[in-house]
This record gives structure tokens, C-alpha cells and sequence, in this order.
């Protein structure tokens, strides 16, 4: 099967990683023989049709920081337009605000008939409902499970409680440094500011963390979840959003005292939110670090929880790699000869 | 925030396109976007012009040519009275005019014209248009831009003709781009009709196709409301020209009106009205040369009320009935979707069907111009072989539909119409009720069709002017 990966970040990289990793265990256990014929970084590209050397491109990009020829005036799209390949995989920079240049990528890949699977959460804030249709439109798989909760399969969770039942309640902490800090200034008495720099010391908090720690990251991938699992139609602009700046170490220990703690919980039953809240410590939603847990409270079969890692560059990667597999899979039973 | 449609009858000429100006003008206090539909009878001259290209008519298609160009620019020069603004919006008419001659004369050249070049000249009356509504907004000192229906957002499938808007990819490609231009107090004038496929090539919207441009805004700019101006006031409970005490209907439900413009009124197709009823947002029909009447409110609502189960009354004349018998149509599955494919594939569309228990036959009414091709190729496909005895033309019929979301769980209301009609003595010659429950619709004599509107209008007392 041959991909396009635009996108050489973290991600980007631990996925070329791992396919060189798995290259074997892959074509046996699952049928998937990757060929990379195109990688794009923000600068610069390179494409082969009969396959690129991941390792070459890995160590040039550790070197000189880039991965082929400059683009030279052509976007990424345009790229992407010219590339003949099965999967575009997608992995470059969130922007919740335009969705952009994630948005324009998946949308020249469907149009150029490529699957698309991303770990972008951007283009899936700002456009669920037209990405969906545009791949429906134009016959092609697009999946995103990464998006949401790393490597741990919260979507495919989702799915499968949803199948002959409705899921009425999500619940779920899922930014990763929200958790990290919060578990922080539980554990070690640190205040939030104190937490923070500990955060972005160990590498679990970007330089500017107001996309997480204000709640929004939490927020995009509840409407995601909820886009994705419930029949409803609900966008950014839906959710009501509050973050932990406001959280003091005093509301931790009075919280710890009565055998509870603060946790940035995202709720979606009648309305979206989300906010700081109370949670048993022995709620199983109760996660510590840089945990993610979701709960989905079923109609019929009540309340389920999935807990795992929820962010890092591997974890994602991984996420990609099952999205592909199951786009395999898909193409295979349609009897597509493409792969 | 209010979205308004303009109908080719409201932008006929140019005193017609400075009376819509004002209208707007008075309503500047809102935020607005305009939708417009090509000059009256335009499109009809596009159809025509087409056809006369694809048979490689060249000196005809340069006739027409010339007639449009001169009726455009004498639009043009009535409608905007400043030299200024006359040459501004003729720098914008100028390209589409000549993209419009050159795909005629080309298509006339190869006697040839494929869907895509026919959707270019179809959409070239909105594109001309909507230009010269916008130059008479800024005349009255309003701030207009024009765009197609494609630049503001409208995205579609690929089937030219009769393209289908990919709803949620426009709504959000229309959000990213008129939302900043009213935000400014700019007013989008969007040339209706016109879509763009996702590699940017233009498609028409087929049947209602400015209406559902105007849904479509309405439904992504999340519009209080949208107003659909044209020459008369609204939906009626008949056609005034056959019943004379025929009333205006000041309320219906989504699900009446889409009833009733299958059934020839001037009302939203029902695949228009789908973005607007999934949100809510009322639809109003008014009359642009009388706008101090409210018109006809279209919205979630429908009023039940044991007085008002049935709201309105249709009358369609050209019909036919073809009934098709044969016993080995009985219990044998498939026979009614082979019969129905058959007569699909000729080009008619049907609009009722009647099967009895007993299976032997099935009518099904169709336009009376498609419904020979239609017996033609039943013949062709079924007769003999095919397990059918007989296909049978009654081309002497009228359809009547009797439309009302009260019909609903309101027992009584199909006796009161055929009590009414045999009491005339009026032979009823097919009759379908579809499960919706909101429309009763028969066939009769065509001689007694106009009659037939007449008598169910006064017995269900739709002229009673107590009613709403």
C-alpha cells in the first residue's frame, strides 16, 4: 500500500519509525506492506514511486532538518494533488482556529481518491461534518483515532459500545497535561504556576500551554467523540469551556481531604462541557498523569471505561499505524486492487 | 440576520431592480445577504440557446446571442442611473458575456454540448444578474458585493445539470466566507443556482436551484429567517385562477409545503427546504411588488385544528394514467420495480401510483407530454415475454391533491372528499393516499378537473375568511 506522509514532526517521525520496526511482523500478520512514496515537511519533500528509504529520510531530516528538495514554490497540497498513493497520513500542526494547513491536505487527498488517516486535530475542530461528507463523496476511508486519546483506542471503544445501543453520557479526562499538572500539585504540594514549569520541564507541557491547560484540547476532542459516536452535529462554538488556571493549591488539598480530586473533566450529555471538577478517587475516571480515561454511559448496557497513555509521539504513531490496517482491511473487502 | 431571494419576476427590468433595491434598502437596519435568480425568462432563452448550439443551429445561436446581450445591457442602463456605476457593473457583466458566446459558438461548431459547457451557459443568467442587483444596492448607498453561488461557497457532487450540494462542506465554506463580509455590513449579492464542484468547476443546482442557494446560506449563517420575494403573496389554498375565492394561506408547515410545490404550487422543492427545516428557520413567501402583506410563513409549525385539517387544494392538468395488468405480475416480487425502472428509464417521472391487493395491476400517473415513451417502452421491455397482458393509456385525466398536515390521524377526511366529488356525479378514476398522511390525491375526468378543485375548496371551507 502506498502512503504520503505530510507532516514530519514527532509524530511524523515515530510513525516512519515504527514502520521500519514492524515491516516484517506487518506484511505477516495483517497483509500491509507500506511503501512510502512521499514525505513533506513544512520546507521541503521528497517522493519515490517505488519507495523512499525510511531510515535515509529519517537521518536527513536529523541532520540538515529537512527532508529532500526544497518545495520551491509548490504548497503542499499541490504535492500531495501530484502524488499517486493509497493513505495520505497527516501529522502536522494543530490549528483549531482555520484547521489549517491539515484541512487543505485531506481535502486534496480525497479529491485525488487517497484515504486519509490523521492524528490532526485541527481540520477535525473546524470541518468534522464536511470532512466526513467529502470522504464519503469521493469513496475514500478517513479515520482519526489518534486525535483522541494517543495510542488508546477511545474512538474504537466508542464504536463498539455503541453498536446496538446509544451512548447518552460521555465523560472523560482527556488532556494529558491538565492531568499531569493537576496530579502534580496533589502529589508534591505545588501550587499551579509551580506545577506548570515542572510540566514543561518534563517535556508534558508546550512553551505556551493555554491550548491545554484552558481547557480547549479537552474540548476539541469532545466534539470529535461526540461527532463521531452520537448522531448529533456540535462544534467548538457548542461547548462550554473553562480551564485550571484558576485552580489553587488550596481547592487541591481541601478536595484530597474528603477522598476526592480536581480533575479537567469534559462532559457531553445534554450540553458540552468543559471544567474542573470533584471526582471520587476511586471514580475509575479518576486517572493520575499523563493518564487519559473516558467513560461512555450507555443506554442499555450502562457505564464503560477505557483508560490508557493519552499523548506521545509513539502512542500516536501506533494509533496511526491500526487506522491503516483497518483501512487495509476495508479496501481489501471491497476488492479493491490498489494494494 | 435575514437572507432574501429574489425570483426572475422581481428583477424583470430595471425599474423591477431599483424597486428590489429599495426593498432591500428599507431592511438596511439588519444584516442581509441577497440572493438572485436570473432575468425573467432568461433561463428559458439559455435552454433554448443550448439546444439550438448542440444541433450546430449557428445562425440562430448568434440571434440569440445578440438578444441577450441587448437585453442585458438595456437592464443594465435602466436599472443604475450614474455613468460611474453603469461602467463598473459592465466591466463585470462583460466577462461573462463573452465566456457565454464562446462556449455557444463553440458548441454550435462541434454540434456538440456535454453537461459541463451546458451548465456554463445555464449558469450565465444568474452570473448576470446578480451583478447589476448589486450595482443598484450601491446606488441606494448600500454596500454590495457580488459573488456566484460557487465563490460564496456553494460546493456539490460532480453530476452537471443537476447538481447536489455537499451540504455540510458548503455550510461550511459559505460560514468562512459571508460571514466576515456581513460582519463588515457588507451585503453578499450571490448569483443563485450555481455551485462548484471540489476541483472548481461549475455546476448548476437543477430544479429550485436559487432557492436552495438561499437555504443553504440561510441554514450555514444560521439566518433568523428567509424571504423568498416574488410576484405574488404567497401559497394559497387554490389556484386563484381556478377557485376565485381562493385565500392566502398565512401558515404551513415544512411538510405542507414540500406537498405542495410537488404539486405545481410556488413553493420550495423539498429538497430546498431540508437545511432550513432541520434548523428551524422559517421560510417566508412574499410578494415583492406588494410588500406590505406578510405573506406565507413556512416554518416548523403546523396547526392542527379539527376546522383547518385540510389546508390547500391542487389541481394538475396535463396527467395521464398508464395501467399495466398481467397475471403473472400476482405474487411474483419485483414485478412493480421492474415496471417502475422501465418507465424511469423513459424519462417520466410518476408522480402517483395505485396497486390493488389483488396484484393485477398497477396505474401510476405521469406528465401527459412523457407518458407515450413511457407506454412504449413498457411494451417494448414487458409485454408478451416480460409476463405482462396489457399497458393501458388514459391520457383524458386530471390529477387533484388535497394537502394538510392535520389530515393526519383525522378520520373522516377521505369520505368528505369522495362523498363530495360522487355527489356531483364526478367519476373518480384512481385514487393514492400516501402514508405521510398530509396528502389525498385522485384522478378524474380532465373535463370535471377544474370543478373538482372548486367543490373540495367550499366543502372543506378554505375561502372562510375565519381561518388562518
Amino acid at each position: 500500500m502506498r502512503l504520503a506522509l505530510v507532516g514530519f514532526g514527532v509524530v511524523g517521525r515515530s510513525f516512519a519509525k515504527l514502520l521500519q520496526l514492524k515491516a516484517g511482523e506487518l506484511a505477516s500478520k495483517s497483509g500491509l506492506m507500506p511503501k512510502v512514496v512521499c514525505v513533506i515537511d513544512n520546507h521541503s519533500y521528497s517522493q519515490d514511486s517505488n519507495g523512499l528509504d525510511l531510515g535515509k529520510v529519517l537521518s536527513k531530516k536529523n541532520r540538515s532538518g529537512s527532508v529532500g528538495l526544497p518545495k520551491k514554490g509548490l504548497s503542499s497540497s499541490e504535492i500531495i494533488s501530484n502524488t499517486e498513493a493509497d493513505v495520505l497520513i497527516e501529522t502536522t500542526q494543530t490549528n483549531f482556529k482555520t484547521g489549517e494547513p491539515g484541512f487543505s491536505h485531506i481535502k486534496a487527498a480525497f479529491q485525488s481518491k487517497m484515504s486519509v488517516v490523521t492524528a490532526n486535530k485541527g481540520p477535525l475542530a473546524v470541518a468534522f461534518q464536511s470532512l466526513t461528507e467529502l470522504a464519503r463523496h469521493n469513496n475514500v476511508y478517513f479515520k482519526f483515532s489518534g486525535a483522541v486519546g494517543g495510542g488508546t483506542p477511545i474512538l474504537d471503544f466508542g464504536r463498539s459500545c455503541s453498536k446496538g445501543d446509544t451512548i447518552v453520557r460521555i465523560s472523560g479526562i482527556l488532556n494529558s497535561t491538565s492531568n499531569f499538572i493537576l496530579t502534580h500539585m496533589e502529589r508534591d504540594a505545588l501550587d499551579f504556576k509551580s506545577a506548570l514549569l515542572y510540566a514543561q520541564r518534563e517535556g508534558y507541557a508546550e512553551a505556551d500551554p493555554s491550548l491545554d491547560v484552558d481547557g480547549f484540547d479537552s474540548a476539541v476532542k469532545l466534539v470529535i467523540m461526540v461527532n463521531y459516536l452520537t448522531p448529533n452535529k456540535v462544534a467548538m462554538r457548542d461547548v462550554d469551556i473553562s480551564g485550571i488556571r484558576g485552580i489553587s493549591l488550596k481547592d487541591v488539598e481541601r478536595a484530597r481531604k474528603t477522598g476526592k480530586a480536581v480533575r479537567l473533566v469534559a462532559s457531553a450529555d445534554s450540553k458540552l462541557k468543559v471544567s474542573p471538577e470533584l471526582l471520587d478517587m476511586t471514580d475509575p475516571l479518576c486517572v493520575s498523569g499523563a493518564y487519559n480515561a473516558v467513560k461512555f454511559g450507555c443506554e442499555f448496557s450502562g457505564d464503560k471505561v477505557i483508560v490508557g497513555k493519552g499523548a506521545g509521539g509513539m502512542e500516536t504513531a501506533s494509533s496511526i499505524l491500526r487506522d491503516l490496517i483497518d483501512i487495509r482491511g476495508m479496501l481489501a473487502a471491497r476488492g479493491s486492487t490498489s494494494c | 440576520m435575514l437572507v432574501f431571494k429574489f425570483g426572475g419576476t422581481s428583477v424583470k427590468d430595471g425599474k423591477r431592480v431599483r424597486h428590489v433595491a429599495k426593498l432591500v434598502e428599507a431592511n438596511r437596519k439588519k444584516h442581509l445577504v441577497v440572493v438572485c435568480s436570473a432575468l425573467d425568462g432568461v433561463t428559458d432563452e439559455l435552454i433554448h440557446l443550448s439546444e439550438d448550439a448542440s444541433k450546430g443551429a449557428e445562425r440562430v445561436v448568434e440571434e440569440r446571442l445578440r438578444k441577450l446581450r441587448i437585453s442585458h445591457e438595456k437592464v443594465l442602463r435602466d436599472a443604475l442611473r450614474k455613468e460611474q456605476s453603469r461602467r463598473r457593473v459592465a466591466r463585470l457583466l462583460s466577462p461573462t458575456l463573452n465566456q457565454l458566446e464562446r462556449t455557444a459558438r463553440g458548441a454550435a461548431t462541434l454540434r456538440e454540448l456535454t453537461p459541463r459547457s451546458k451548465d456554463l451557459i445555464l449558469s450565465s443568467g444568474e452570473r448576470l444578474s446578480a451583478p447589476i442587483v448589486a450595482g443598484a444596492l450601491s446606488e441606494v448607498g448600500l454596500k454590495a458585493d457580488y459573488l456566484t453561488g460557487g465563490e460564496a461557497g456553494v460546493i456539490t457532487d460532480d453530476n452537471f445539470g443537476d447538481a447536489m450540494p455537499l451540504v455540510e462542506t458548503s455550510k461550511l465554506q459559505i460560514r468562512q466566507t459571508l460571514d466576515p463580509m456581513v460582519e463588515s455590513g457588507t451585503i453578499p449579492v450571490v448569483a443563485g443556482y450555481i455551485g462548484l464542484t471540489q476541483a472548481g468547476d461549475l455546476t448548476t443546482l437543477g430544479r429550485g436551484g436559487s432557492d436552495f442557494t438561499a437555504t443553504l446560506i440561510a441554514s450555514a449563517l444560521m439566518a433568523d429567517e428567509v424571504w423568498i420575494w416574488s410576484d405574488v403573496d404567497g401559497l394559497m389554498t387554490a389556484d386563484p385562477r381556478i377557485v376565485k375565492h381562493a385565500r392566502l394561506l398565512k401558515q404551513v408547515s415544512y411538510a405542507e409545503a414540500g406537498e405542495m410545490a410537488v404539486f405545481g404550487a410556488k413553493a420550495l422543492h423539498p429538497r430546498t427546504l431540508e437545511p432550513v427545516a432541520e434548523l428551524g428557520i422559517p421560510v417566508r413567501f412574499r410578494n415583492t411588488f406588494n410588500p406590505r402583506n406578510e405573506g406565507t410563513v413556512v416554518s416548523a409549525k403546523t396547526n392542527v385544528d379539527s376546522r383547518r385539517v385540510v389546508k390547500s387544494v391542487a389541481l394538475i392538468g396535463d396527467v395521464a394514467i398508464i395501467t399495466v395488468s398481467g397475471a403473472s405480475m400476482v405474487g411474483k416480487p419485483g414485478s412493480a420495480a421492474r415496471i417502475f425502472d422501465v418507465v424511469a428509464k423513459s424519462g417520466s417521472n410518476i408522480l402517483m401510483i395505485s396497486q390493488s391487493v389483488s396484484e393485477s395491476n398497477i396505474g401510476m400517473v405521469v406528465k401527459r407530454a412523457t407518458a407515450q415513451k413511457a407506454v412504449n417502452a413498457l411494451e417494448i421491455a414487458l409485454l408478451g415475454e416480460g409476463g405482462l397482458k396489457q399497458v393501458l393509456l388514459e391520457d383524458d385525466v386530471s390529477a387533484i391533491a388535497v394537502i394538510g398536515g392535520g389530515m393526519r390521524g383525522t378520520p373522516g377526511i377521505a369520505a368528505k372528499v369522495f362523498g363530495a366529488v360522487s355527489s356531483r356525479g364526478i367519476n373518480v378514476r384512481m385514487i393514492a393516499q400516501g402514508s405521510s398522511e398530509q396528502n389525498i390525491s385522485f384522478c378524474v375526468d380532465q373535463k370535471d378537473g377544474k370543478q373538482t378543485v372548486a367543490l373540495i375548496h367550499s366543502v372543506f371551507e378554505l375561502d372562510d375568511k375565519s381561518q388562518g
